[in-house]
């Protein structure tokens, strides 16, 4: 028998990168330095390190908002995003507040984008200016070939981010699921974790994903659901 | 027309968007609103794009609605409409996105020859700095500072800025970095302002450009910095520039500048030996108000020898540890905080590499993990494997499973709960597991 499928209305909540929906495991202090930032008060400048699906994004995403909250004007810029925008996107940008790049390894060795990048931290230096970079590994260990650049990326802390172990991935999970309203039973996390890639930012998407299925089927998230649901995709 | 607006349609859209689409980007946009004509400045091409593509149109509804003229003309462009309404009344509309540096605001007041570490490695560059800040325009004219990054070029190119400052308040110093010189440059040469520029760079009382190896292979920009150079050197006015390297040694720059850097005085920043390090750190702790043990600014010394600005990095992060968790910063808290920074690079760890490891740690052949066979001997570190393998990477259990030779996940998943076991219980495994991770993850 063929079930007829409800079309759910796109009015999901998009998820909000606050550091309230921001699971921290062994990451605590990189993001209490990170909020002390993005608040004003702290540090001039943070790299922060790590793998993919550390939440490196979500963090950056949370400072712009935070800074946003105390009235200080700050821009994301993915660089995976907006590389092919040419160097130029950085001219100015130190009037704002907080900049935060995402991803700056993936401009390693672009000489071009490393001098944008020198020149930008100069400039962010004598605006006063505050400046959140991230990479997906040590910036000492980045194929960066000028070395003004390596020097001024370590000028302020640097925070390698912890990957989460099995459980704390399951609390983050429990966590974003429920404020979607999705309830998400542990044995349903341990499922997940046994089954896919324990990547989170690969398993925040599958999530998503099965949101949508259960708004849709209007089904609970059971195991052999999720079996049917992703078997299909 | 109402002079706000502007400052009108930015209520509007507050109660529209959200903060962070507000700050992120209609706050950046700067307004001038005149002759009936509303003008919005982006810092830059991203923001104009993006405002353009998403709000520009709505904007423009807004603007004709708060200020009862449908036909409003709004223009979005990049600049800095703020700044351009202090530049020379010449630069019309266009060229006021030519924001040269205005006087005595873009010193840092932090740099100063007090705050400054002397070592043996930089006495000679600071007591030459003191001169010129003394003699501004007479003692060495121009001074050149080289020497690697991060040693202290930078910082004592201020100090003689703040210093000239001190004494003659009302003095013009201009500080830039010579990618800046030729930014402007080029912004100028693009809106016929380049005489506005020149006589800029010309009327000033000490000029400091900073990193001119960047000026290699800019041909153009080199002319127009000689011309600046050669007419500031004339009327005794102060220059100083820093460089990476002995100018002889520059590649791309032109002969005549570089027999010219020489005319003065050129003097090299030596990386600071381990006793100045550790000064630098005991001076920036104190200015933080941070009581840093002698054990630890050794530390931190010994480990960073190169550069002025990764021992601040490093401090920073010691300090911001210190600040968060409420320690007391000793020499294991120090080794701690900066395990991120001093640690070679997390090695890449893949269930091949783990697989080579543990077999050779158990003196048995990869094959053997990788087999059917059931004896103790194999199963134990084959367990250990896996249990390593779902730890340190994040391969799914079928994934790994599938690498130990086609087994089912539920043999990971025994393994993984084996292994659990057996080190609450065993201590010689306990320890081998606790090896193995380490020479992996380390």
């Amino acid at each position: 028998m063929v079930i007829p499928q409800q079309l759910p209305l796109n009015i999901r909540l998009r998820d909000d990168t606050s550091f309230a929906t921001c699971y921290p495991g062994d990451n605590g202090l990189a993001i209490q330095s990170l909020q002390s930032l993005a608040r004003g008060e702290g540090e001039q400048q943070l790299l922060l390190w790590g793998g993919a699906g550390m939440g490196k994004t979500h963090l950056l995403q949370a400072a712009c908002h935070l800074a946003g909250e105390q009235g200080q004007p700050a821009l994301y810029l993915p660089l995976l995003e907006i590389r092919d925008y040419g160097v130029g996107i950085l001219e100015g940008t130190e009037q704002l507040g907080l900049i935060c790049l995402d991803d700056i390894h993936l401009v390693a060795g672009d000489a071009a984008w490393e001098f944008a990048l020198f020149d930008l931290i100069n400039r962010q230096r004598q605006s006063g200016g505050r400046l959140v970079m991230t990479s997906n590994d040590n910036p000492r260990q980045l194929a960066i070939d000028l070395p003004d650049l390596v020097s001024r990326l370590l000028w302020g802390p640097v925070f390698q981010l912890k990957p989460l172990g099995d459980a704390a991935k399951i609390r983050a999970l429990r966590l974003r699921a429920e404020r979607r309203g999705l309830d998400l039973p542990d044995e349903v996390g341990q499922y997940l974790l046994r089954q896919y890639p324990r990547d989170l930012a690969y398993l925040m998407d599958m999530l998503e994903e099965l949101d949508l299925a259960s708004l849709t089927a209007k089904r609970r998230l059971t195991i052999p659901f999720i079996r049917s649901v992703l078997n299909q995709s | 027309m109402n002079a706000n607006v502007w400052q009108q349609c930015v209520s509007k859209l507050q109660a529209e968007l959200s903060d962070q689409q507000l700050n992120t980007w209609i706050r950046p946009l700067h307004a001038r609103e005149e002759n009936g004509t509303i003008q919005l400045f982006a810092p830059n091409r991203f923001v104009l794009d993006w405002v353009k593509q998403h709000y520009f149109e709505h904007i423009v509804t807004l603007a004709g609605s708060v200020s009862g003229n449908p036909d409003l003309h709004i223009s979005l462009v990049i600049g800095n409409g703020d700044l351009s309404q202090a530049a020379p009344p010449k630069i019309d509309n266009h060229s006021s996105a030519v924001n040269l540096p205005t006087f005595q605001n873009n010193l840092n007041p932090n740099f100063t020859f007090s705050t400054f570490v002397e070592g043996k490695s930089n006495q000679l560059a600071k007591a030459a700095a003191i001169q010129v800040a003394e003699n501004c325009g007479t003692a060495y004219n121009p001074l050149f500072i080289y020497g690697g990054v991060g040693l202290g070029k930078t910082h004592l190119m201020h100090a003689i800025g703040n210093q000239i400052l001190t004494q003659k308040p009302d003095a013009k110093v201009v500080y830039l970095h010579s990618e800046r010189f030729v930014a402007d440059m080029i912004k100028a040469l693009q809106h016929n302002a380049i005489d506005a520029f020149k006589s800029h760079y010309r009327s000033v009382d000490a000029l400091l450009i900073d990193d001119i190896q960047f000026f290699a292979g800019k041909e153009r920009s080199q002319e127009e910095f000689f011309h600046t150079f050669n007419a500031l050197l004339e009327s005794q006015q102060q220059v100083i520039l820093t460089c990476d390297r002995y100018p002889k040694e520059v590649d791309g720059l032109e002969e005549r500048l570089k027999s010219r850097f020489g005319w003065g005085l050129t003097i090299a920043i030596e990386p600071p030996e381990l006793e100045t390090r550790v000064a630098i750190l005991q001076k920036k702790a104190e200015q933080a108000g941070i009581d840093l043990p002698s054990e630890v600014a050794f530390f931190v010394a010994q480990r960073l020898r190169s550069n002025v600005r990764e021992l601040e990095g490093a401090l920073r992060r010691v300090m911001a540890n210190a600040q968060f968790t409420g320690q007391p910063i000793t020499l294991d808290f120090a080794k701690e905080a900066l395990r991120d920074l001093l640690a070679l690079q997390d090695k890449l760890v893949t269930i091949d590499n783990i697989q080579k490891t543990v077999a050779d740690y158990f003196k048995i052949r990869i094959s053997d993990l990788l087999s059917a066979r059931r004896s103790r001997s194999i199963t134990r570190p084959r367990q250990i494997a896996m249990a390593l393998s779902k730890d340190l990477t994040n391969h799914s259990l079928p994934e790994i499973g599938d690498a130990f030779g086609g087994r089912d996940h539920t043999t990971v998943l025994h393994a993984c709960r084996k292994v659990a076991e057996l080190r609450e219980s065993d201590q010689q495994i306990d320890m081998d597991y606790t090896n193995l991770h380490r020479t992996l993850s380390t």
